[in-house]
């Protein structure tokens, strides 16, 4: 065995709601090279210190998804996580349970809302009894076709996404990263029939929701990026039905809006995004807005050179197009 | 007290094939898993599955080829089932919705893998053990059934010479339940863990294989252990015969591409008991290469160029740069064998069935046989869904013409009675430690290379911490996500488990597929042309013999 041991220090959470009071955190110290994943060091204080340490954990090499937990506040998996970069990044090794799920005992959390939102977005083929499955065949589906997937079948339903995602804290109604992209990879199944569907009722359910701060995409151990795949359903959901929602008119309202002048009318994008008796509402915080900075009300003057932007957002039509 | 028509123990591939066969035949069916079924060990399988579904393949060249893998220890009739279903089963998947990597003309990619004359494993990339799992999971649907997720099988209760159930723990309450079922299905796959150095998941203890023992069932061929050639040297994770398949080489310290020297016709892609015994050759005769985990050799891919390693072997480039350190693209891989899969099981027939009525095994958990003394890669994700399916149908077939289970609340008791005694107890040694002993053990005296020196020793080592187990300590008093006590349930099915292993080894005096005797280095179809069968007794297993079925296959010498 290698002798590059050093000392590593784990505070590790421990909680089991129901019988202790509050959260405490445990410091366990063991010698351990610095490429040794934080779960082995987690398992070798079950085994040798103490064995009432609560954690998920399976496969050990990141295919299973069960040993997700927050290491130095960052949601991932602890088997491929080594503790020579987190004491090197952070002189320490903080392990607590992942967040935006009830902690059962210690580093374990109950995931029956996070599977519960997987299940939301019927993860199933969809087929149109029209167009069966050719009998006894697979059904045909080129390499484009299957690239179109991106790397959505990599998830491994870890939550590490979930866990990060402000947007789940912050509303139950969003389904959260790892749902939307799973639907995102029923959406482009060549096999699928419910597409229209999909897309049509995921604008109301919760698609817009989404904050785009790419904590997902950061925290995701299998590269899936579901905040981009989120991104794509947004413009299929327009393609498909236009922009229905204040999520989506937002976004369309924002686009409009900016190749008119160059530079954002806020009123106006209000106006876009909530229509003229939904600005109501807004009234009193607009008003507020409008106090502190008289500018808003103005219309922009348009920036010069907007022949440019034009051409930028032909290019980008042309692409879309693709 | 759970009632149910069918209960299904163990959720991954095999269990919920059997489960979604139970619940079409419109049964009410319970699945307890002691991991969330998408966390189920099955999607840790890289390489593929295989079918003879190309023109140019056969179902015959299939059969003959795991016919001659199993060292012609597999069952024809078996095998000839299996090979037949093959097909149909790789369409249904990708029916339920399982996304296969695909060949420019839309149709499903196939490669080589090791012992097969013929590229025919099918493949999701080097995940198609995670994108059957998913697309069986997400077809299956959670509604249709109950699910007792996180579960720990304890006991399979028998009353009036038939299985009538289980109990269980939920480890989330710390309480045990008795699940009541006129058929009980095993499928809680290998037991891996017996061993340290495995590819297996922590959770492949064998717990439902070792609880149908208790139950009185057979457990068959269990001295059959594959060691998969190629596992990443520290911590012994898999790196899939796939990689081979593409085209990745074995080299020794020297630089040779020894394989030559133990298969000349196909190097690298001979069946894995061959290529495991090669690699441990070099290493025996010091041609290895040195390192601070021990010996090994290399695998080497970089001449296959990054773009076909990164699209076809992506899992592996992540496994080897996260846990090994090195860039398979400008690298090789340090590899040396580690176990990887039982060959033996719960002795079953081709629908699932055992020796006890209405107990029932399938997938890794089983032993048919359609494996033999070595499994070809590629061949158990299909026994998984093949037999996975017929132990389904025949379970439910079976519960829908017996009498109701007549076992009651009361028949939990003594199991909790028992695990009382483990938190009661003011000294006594820790189940982990017992573990790492047993499996330092295996490592040691139960490995490719046996003798019956080695594994007399061994023997006497396994029935010592057995002794010591007896006295076994749970310190842990809390009752919610108590991993102690699982340690300790799990730890009992893993000694039993391994003396099972070790006594059919002792006594097969000859070496076949992946059982390797180096005082008996010949097959000997004489006397040992049988299945191993082992009964549970008060002093340990006893064992038995049954013979092989035969169809159209005459047993011949083992080339590759």
């Amino acid at each position: 065995m290698p002798s590059d041991t050093v000392p590593v220090a784990f505070d590790v959470y421990r909680y089991q709601p129901g019988r202790d009071a509050a959260p405490r955190y445990q410091r366990y110290t063991l010698d351990l090279s610095p490429h040794t994943p934080v779960l082995t060091g987690l398992l070798r204080i079950r085994d040798e210190v103490d064995p009432s340490l609560g954690l998920r954990y399976s496969c050990r090499s990141a295919i299973c998804g069960s040993c997700a937990m927050r290491i130095n506040s960052k949601s991932r998996l602890a088997c491929e996580t080594p503790v020579g970069e987190e004491l090197q990044r952070h002189g320490r090794i903080v392990v607590e349970p992942m967040a935006n799920q009830p902690v059962v005992r210690d580093l374990v959390v109950d995931q029956a809302p996070f599977w519960q939102e997987y299940r939301g977005i019927e993860p199933h083929l969809r087929v149109d009894p029209r167009r069966p499955m050719p009998e006894g065949k697979p059904n045909p589906m080129t390499p484009a076709e299957v690239d179109r997937f991106h790397d959505t079948p990599r998830c491994i339903a870890c939550a590490a996404c979930y866990s990060a995602c402000p947007a789940v804290a912050d509303d139950p109604a969003f389904p959260g990263p790892m749902a939307l992209a799973k639907l995102y990879r029923f959406v482009v199944d060549p096999r699928d029939a419910a597409r229209q569907d999909r897309l049509v009722r995921i604008q109301t359910e919760g698609l817009w929701l989404c904050l785009r701060c790419h904590l997902c995409t950061e925290a995701c151990p299998k590269d899936v990026r579901p905040s981009e795949r989120i991104r794509d359903l947004k413009e299929m959901a327009i393609a498909a039905q236009g922009a229905t929602e204040h999520g989506s008119r937002h976004a369309v309202g924002f686009k409009t809006n900016l190749r008119d002048a160059g530079v954002l009318n806020e009123m106006k994008l209000v106006r876009q995004t909530y229509g003229l008796l939904g600005m109501l509402p807004q009234l009193p915080h607009g008003l507020k807005i409008w106090r502190k900075k008289p500018e808003v009300a103005r219309r922009p003057h348009p920036i010069e050179g907007r022949e440019e932007l034009e051409g930028i957002y032909r290019a980008l039509d042309s692409e879309d197009g693709k | 007290m759970e009632r149910h028509d069918v209960v299904v123990v163990g959720a991954g591939l095999a269990g919920q094939r059997a489960a979604l066969a139970a619940v079409e035949a419109g049964l009410d069916v319970g699945v307890i898993s002691k991991l969330h079924p998408l966390r189920s060990h099955s999607g840790a399988a890289q390489g593929g599955i295989n079918a003879a579904i190309s023109a140019d393949d056969s179902v015959d060249a299939h059969i003959y080829d795991t016919v001659k893998g199993s060292d012609y220890l597999g069952d024809q009739d078996a095998i000839e089932y299996f090979c037949r279903e093959a097909g149909p089963t790789v369409v249904e998947m990708e029916h339920f919705g399982t996304i296969f990597t695909r060949a420019p003309d839309g149709s499903l990619a196939q490669r080589p893998f090791g012992g097969a004359g013929f590229p025919r494993t099918v493949y999701a990339a080097d995940r198609t053990g995670l994108a059957l799992l998913q697309g069986l999971w997400e077809r299956l649907g959670g509604e249709r059934f109950t699910l007792y997720e996180e579960w720990e099988l304890a006991r399979v209760l028998t009353r009036d010479g038939r299985a009538q159930g289980v109990v269980a723990l939920d480890r989330r309450t710390g309480e045990l339940h008795g699940v009541a079922a006129k058929a009980t299905v095993i499928a809680t796959g290998g037991a891996g863990r017996v061993y340290g150095r495995t590819t297996n998941a922590h959770s492949c203890t064998g717990d439902g294989v070792a609880a149908a023992y208790r139950a009185g069932a057979f457990l068959k061929d269990m001295e059959f252990v594959q060691f998969h050639p190629t596992a990443l040297l520290e911590g012994g994770i898999l790196v899939t015969e796939g990689a081979r398949g593409e085209g990745g080489i074995l080299k020794n310290a020297s630089g040779e591409r020894f394989m030559s020297r133990y298969a000349p016709k196909v190097l690298e892609l001979a069946s894995r008991d061959v290529v495991a015994r090669a690699i441990m050759t070099e290493i025996q005769q010091g041609r290895g290469f040195q390192g601070p985990y021990g010996p090994y050799v290399h695998l080497e891919l970089m001449h296959l160029g990054r773009e076909k390693i990164e699209s076809r072997l992506q899992e592996i480039c992540d496994l080897c740069r996260s846990f090994a350190g090195i860039d398979p693209v400008t690298q090789p891989i340090p590899i040396a064998p580690g176990q990887h899969y039982m060959m033996g099981g719960v002795g079953t027939n081709i629908q699932g069935e055992t020796n006890v009525p209405g107990l029932f095994a399938a997938g890794e958990a089983a032993c048919v046989s359609i494996h033999g003394a070595n499994r070809l890669g590629g061949n158990s994700l299909m026994e998984t869904l093949v037999f996975g399916k017929s132990a389904g149908v025949a379970a439910a077939a079976y519960a829908a013409r017996a009498a109701p289970a007549s076992v009651t609340a009361a028949d939990v008791d003594p199991v909790a009675a028992s695990y009382r005694a483990w938190f009661d107890r003011k000294d006594g040694e820790d189940p982990s430690t017992l573990r790492a002993e047993l499996q330092q053990t295996m490592d040691r005296h139960v490995n490719i290379f046996r003798t019956a020196t080695d594994l007399a020793e061994g023997l006497q080592k396994v029935r010592a911490i057995r002794e010591r187990y007896a006295k076994v300590r749970v310190v842990d008093p809390s009752k919610v996500f108590n991993l102690n006590l699982a340690d300790a349930i799990e730890t009992g099915h893993l000694i039993d488990l391994a003396e099972v292993i070790i006594v059919g080894a002792l006594a097969r005096t000859e070496s076949r597929g992946a059982h390797y005797r180096t005082d008996y280095p010949k097959r000997d179809d004489a006397q040992w042309m049988k299945h191993t069968l082992a009964q549970s007794t008060p002093s340990g297993p006893a064992l038995s013999y049954a013979p092989v079925g035969f169809t159209r296959w005459e047993p011949k010498e083992r080339v590759y």
